[in-house]
């Protein structure tokens, strides 16, 4: 990782939460009949903070973070982020975020550098400031020896990297990552987790989603978890722990994933050397 | 306007990295072109078919040949690869207008379109086509083409909106042979059978095809080129809102 920084901290709007949601709903109506994804989220972020988002597979992480970046409507409730109102002014709110969704969203077929220039350019750079922009931000990813190759020839730790670059093209005031380290090798994701700190020490607040535990406990100052479409439970890393630990009258200190499987009310199983969580 | 700039100088470059997607597209309307001059040249020879006014058949035939290179757009395809990779997410999450995502792509097909049809009459000069309206219906029959380009490809942009699925996207653009094959493709509108020519009476591209074939092969005949103009221009206007309507609503 080279050792360039992002010369320039975001706007921040202090006293309005960075984020918040009152009773958020989503419904999806399909032909096989209606679910209800998201049943009614309350969450504050205060700016500046790191808030770890976590949930089973299907629990509704995804869907809240579509809701709260614009992607997909909201059924019920309401949602601010940086102080603006989500339903009412979506294109207010795509000013003040930097979206980097499960899946690195990329265009193969544009380079590195042609992809984050686009990204500035979209966000109202001029040509020019929009090259210096992404000079400073593949600097900031350790990616300028890549800059001018095709993206599809990219490693998945490349493509993460590339991706949280071009989510910061205009300094945004909130990140949203989603999943941001799933299917990278311990090594990628370590790298992952040194920008992230990063990004958040120049003032940007991150929401971030994941479904690895240890991530959240090594990143999140606090966090959420969501199951069935509900928060279950909220707090920093620690309160979550020593409350699991007093109520459950533990000798030993239980660790996050001890928290997660007690508040989902599911159960580790082992089989064929693999622990795997079910529900119980 | 500057944003539809932006991401069709991306659609551009796209489109040069990937020649294999573009040569089909010039190849089968000119494959089209031989194939049917070489049937029904005989037919109709330039001396007794006063409606060929002196050309030879393949000017008859030109339009036909144009429409479907114009048909042959890629970017509703390209569109169903974003929406899959998740790219697609990545620019609805920035604060451009739905127009400009729409536009976008589109601009990059109007653009291909005029190369394309530049192209084809390059080819097509060396075989005694002329363009009986001069240079100003040159420029008069590049911009018709690109605007049915640019109709035809928010189309299929608007199927790839709805289905996300490239198999119905393709499948959707095949529309287009039965409705070049309703128009008086082979002959002129007057000498169709009566189903054929009521047929024909209801199919938008009929107006497109009339006022490509006067500019071709009568001179600058107002009257049948405003017509033209002005379906192509309602299409385009339709299937346009019907992209920012359906990303507006994009869930």
């Amino acid at each position: 990782m080279t050792s360039s920084t992002d010369s320039s901290a975001p706007e921040t709007t202090n006293n309005t939460p960075a984020i918040s949601a009152n009773g958020l709903v989503k419904t999806f109506t399909g032909r096989s009949g209606t679910v209800e994804a998201v049943r009614g989220v309350d969450l504050t972020v205060q700016p500046g903070e790191v808030f770890g988002f976590l949930g089973p597979n299907g629990a509704g992480k995804s869907t809240t973070v579509r809701m709260l970046t614009t992607l997909t409507g909201i059924t019920g409730g309401s949602a601010t982020v940086a102080g603006v109102d989500v339903s009412s002014d979506p294109d207010g709110v795509r000013h003040k975020i930097g979206v980097a969704l499960q899946e690195a969203g990329l265009d193969m077929r544009q380079t590195g550098r042609e992809l984050v220039v686009l990204q500035a350019r979209l966000f109202g750079l001029s040509r020019a400031d929009a090259g210096e922009r992404a000079q400073e931000l593949l600097e900031l990813v350790d990616l300028t020896d890549a800059a001018d190759r095709l993206i599809k020839g990219y490693s998945g730790g490349m493509k993460r990297r590339l991706d949280l670059a071009s989510a910061l093209v205009h300094r945004p005031e909130v990140l949203f990552l989603d999943e941001p380290t799933t299917g990278l090798d311990p090594a990628s994701r370590l790298v992952v987790w040194d920008e992230v700190r990063r990004i958040n020490e120049k003032g940007t607040t991150v929401f971030l989603t994941t479904q690895y535990l240890e991530e959240a406990d090594q990143l999140c100052e606090r966090l959420a978890i969501i199951d069935d479409g509900k928060i279950v439970t909220e707090g920093t890393p620690a309160s979550l722990k020593a409350e699991l630990k007093a109520r459950r009258g533990l000798e030993s200190d239980p660790t996050l994933e001890d928290v997660f499987l007690d508040v989902t009310g599911r159960r580790r199983e082992r089989g064929a050397g693999e622990v795997s969580e079910v529900a119980s | 306007m500057r944003t539809v700039l932006v991401l069709g100088e991306r659609a551009v470059r796209e489109a040069k990295r990937t020649p294999d997607a573009l040569l089909p597209t010039l190849l089968i309307p000119i494959f089209f072109l031989i194939v049917n001059t070489g049937q029904a040249a005989k037919i109709f020879p330039t001396g007794s078919t006063p409606w060929l006014e002196g050309q030879g058949y393949a000017a008859f035939q030109l339009p036909a040949t144009l429409l479907l290179a114009a048909s042959f757009g890629t970017a509703a395809l390209y569109l169903v690869e974003e929406i899959e990779n998740g790219y697609f997410d990545k620019l609805r999450a920035t604060p451009i207008s739905r127009g400009s995502l729409a536009m976008g792509r589109l601009s990059a097909e109007a653009l291909k379109s005029t190369l394309m049809t530049i192209v084809i009459l390059v080819i097509a000069f060396p075989f005694g086509i002329r363009i009986a309206s001069g240079v100003i219906g040159v420029v008069l029959l590049i911009l018709l083409t690109a605007g049915w380009a640019v109709g035809y490809s928010g189309f299929l942009q608007f199927v790839a909106l709805k289905t996300r699925n490239a198999a119905a996207t393709n499948s959707a653009g095949l529309i287009f042979f039965p409705l070049l094959f309703l128009t008086p493709n082979f002959v002129p509108r007057g000498l169709l059978a009566r189903p054929m020519e009521i047929a024909a009476t209801f199919n938008p591209v009929t107006y497109v095809m009339e006022a490509l074939r006067s500019l071709i092969l009568v001179d600058l005949d107002w009257p049948v080129i405003g017509v033209g103009f002005l379906v192509t221009g309602g299409f385009v206007a339709l299937t346009l809102w019907m992209n920012i309507r359906t990303m507006a609503k994009y869930d």
